[in-house]
C-alpha cells in the first residue's frame, strides 16, 4: 500500500462517472503506475510514485477521460435554461411584489411557489433564494427530459432562445445638454417646492396656489417626487461614466422601496381635492388617474429592477 | 509547434490512434506494453488516453480482455475480436482512401 498512490486513486474514484468496472479502472491504473515507477526509478518509493502520478495527470483530467457522453442536461436544452428560468422567475418576482406590496396574506401556486407575505428585509433575502429555486426547477425539469431519452421538442421553439450569448445593450450615449436641462428642471421643481411646499397644485395662480393634497401629504408626496428626479439625474450622470447594469438595479430597487414606504404609510384625507361646486366626478377622476400612475410607475420599476438583474446574472453565470 | 497545430495534431491521433490499437492487438497486450511499444516507434501517447479509449473498443466489441493475476501485480490483457478484425478492415480501407486524395492533392498542388 503505497499512501500517495492510494489518495490519488481515491480522488479519481471521486470524479468518476461511469455505471460499471470502477474498480477495473483503478486497479489498471494503479498497476500501470506502479510497474512504470518501478522501470524509472528502479525502485518504488512515495516520492518516485509522486514523480510518476504527477504525469499521469489531474484526478478530475483523468476521470473526464473516461465519460461515457453520460450528461445530467442534454447540450441541446442547456439553450433553454435561461429562458426558461427567466420566464419563471419573473412571474416568481412579480408574484413576490405583489404579495409584497398589496398582499395581506401568502401566495401560493401548488406544488411549486409558496410566497409568504413578508417585511422588506426579509424580500431582500428571499429574491435570491427564489431565483435558485428557480434555476433548480428547470434543472429538475431538463434533466428529467434528458434521462428520458425521447426526441422532446420543447415549447417556444419559435422565441429566439438559440442565442446563448448576451447580447450587448445598446445603449443611447447620455447627452450633456439634456443633463443641463434635465438640473434647470430639477431647480425649477425644488424652488417651487421650497415656495409653495407642494408640487401638486390645482391652478397655476402664483400668487395664491391650490394645493390638490393637505400639508403633510403635500410635503411627503412632493418630497417622493423631487426625490425620484434626483435619482434620475443622478442615474443619467453615471451613464456617462459607466454603462454598468448595477446602476439601474440601484436606482429601481429604491424606487422600489420609497413605493413601498408609501403604501405602508398612508396619510389620512390626504386628498382635499379642487374646490368649487359639484366637482365630485373631477375629483374621482384625479384619485384614480393618480393612483393608475403610481401603480404603472411601480411595475415600470420592478421590470426595469428585473430585466437589470437578470441581465447580472446571466452575465455572472455565463461567465 | 504552435497551439493551434498542436490542436489538430490531438484530433488527428484521436482516430489514427484507435486504428493503431486495433493494428497492434493482434497479438495480446497489456495497456503499459502497448505504451512502451508505441514509443519504441516514435510515437507518443498519453496514459490517460490510452487506458480510456481501450475501454471505449472493448464497450463497442472491438476488443476483449482478460485479468492476468497470476503475477504479484494484476495485468489487463488485451487482444483484437472478431468484430474488431472486421473494424479494423474497414477503418483501414478509409484510411487509404483518404491517403490516396491527400496524395492526389499533393501532386497536383506540384504542378501549380
Amino acid at each position: 500500500m503505497y499512501k500517495k498512490l492510494e489518495d490519488y486513486l481515491e480522488q479519481i474514484n471521486s470524479y468518476l462517472v461511469v455505471k460499471e468496472g470502477r474498480e477495473e479502472i483503478l486497479s489498471e491504473i494503479r498497476g500501470h503506475i506502479l510497474e512504470k515507477t518501478e522501470n524509472e526509478f528502479g525502485e518504488i518509493t512515495e516520492d518516485s510514485l509522486g514523480k510518476i502520478i504527477v504525469h499521469y495527470g489531474r484526478p478530475k483530467k483523468v476521470a473526464e477521460q473516461y465519460l461515457e457522453g453520460y450528461q445530467i442536461i442534454s447540450p441541446t436544452f442547456k439553450k433553454y435554461l435561461f429562458l426558461y428560468t427567466g420566464i419563471l422567475f419573473a412571474i416568481h418576482f412579480c408574484l413576490t411584489m405583489i404579495t409584497f406590496l398589496f398582499g395581506s396574506s401568502s401566495i401560493m401556486v401548488i406544488p411549486f411557489l409558496y410566497i409568504p407575505k413578508m417585511g422588506f428585509i426579509e424580500l431582500l433575502s428571499y429574491l435570491p433564494m427564489a431565483f435558485i429555486h428557480d434555476f433548480g426547477l428547470v434543472c429538475f425539469f431538463l434533466y428529467f427530459i434528458t434521462q428520458s431519452k425521447k426526441d422532446i421538442k420543447l415549447p417556444w421553439p419559435r422565441l429566439k432562445v438559440s442565442t446563448p450569448r448576451i447580447p450587448e445593450k445598446k445603449r443611447v450615449q447620455p447627452k450633456i445638454i439634456y443633463l443641463i436641462l434635465m438640473l434647470i428642471g430639477f431647480c425649477l421643481v425644488v424652488s417651487a417646492y421650497i415656495r409653495f411646499h407642494t408640487l401638486f397644485f390645482v391652478s397655476l395662480d402664483l400668487k395664491s396656489p391650490e394645493s390638490l393634497l393637505n400639508p403633510e401629504a403635500s410635503k411627503w408626496y412632493s418630497l417622493f417626487l423631487i426625490t425620484i428626479i434626483a435619482c434620475e439625474i443622478i442615474g443619467y450622470s453615471f451613464r456617462f461614466f459607466t454603462q454598468s447594469e448595477w446602476v439601474p438595479l440601484v436606482i429601481n430597487a429604491f424606487y422600489l422601496v420609497l413605493v413601498w414606504i408609501i403604501f405602508n404609510n398612508p396619510i389620512e384625507n390626504a386628498y382635499v381635492g379642487i374646490q368649487g361646486t359639484d366637482l365630485d366626478f373631477v375629483n374621482s377622476l384625479v384619485k384614480v388617474i393618480a393612483g393608475l400612475v403610481l401603480v404603472v410607475f411601480t411595475v415600470s420599476a420592478a421590470i426595469d429592477f428585473l430585466k437589470s438583474l437578470l441581465s447580472l446574472v446571466r452575465k455572472a453565470v455565463t461567465k | 509547434m504552435t497551439d493551434e497545430t498542436s490542436k489538430f495534431e490531438s484530433e488527428m491521433n484521436r482516430g489514427f490512434l484507435q486504428v493503431l490499437v486495433l493494428v497492434l492487438l493482434e497479438k495480446s497486450m497489456y495497456g503499459y506494453m502497448m505504451l512502451k511499444h508505441f514509443e519504441r516507434l516514435g510515437y507518443s501517447v498519453e496514459e490517460n488516453t490510452l487506458y480510456p479509449l481501450l475501454r471505449r473498443l472493448e464497450k463497442k466489441d472491438f476488443i476483449q480482455s482478460e485479468w492476468d493475476v497470476s503475477q504479484d501485480r494484476p495485468k489487463k490483457f488485451y487482444v483484437i475480436s472478431k468484430r474488431g478484425r472486421c473494424a479494423r478492415k474497414e477503418l483501414l480501407k478509409i484510411w487509404r482512401e483518404q491517403n490516396e486524395i491527400l496524395n492526389h492533392l499533393l501532386e497536383a498542388n506540384k504542378n501549380v
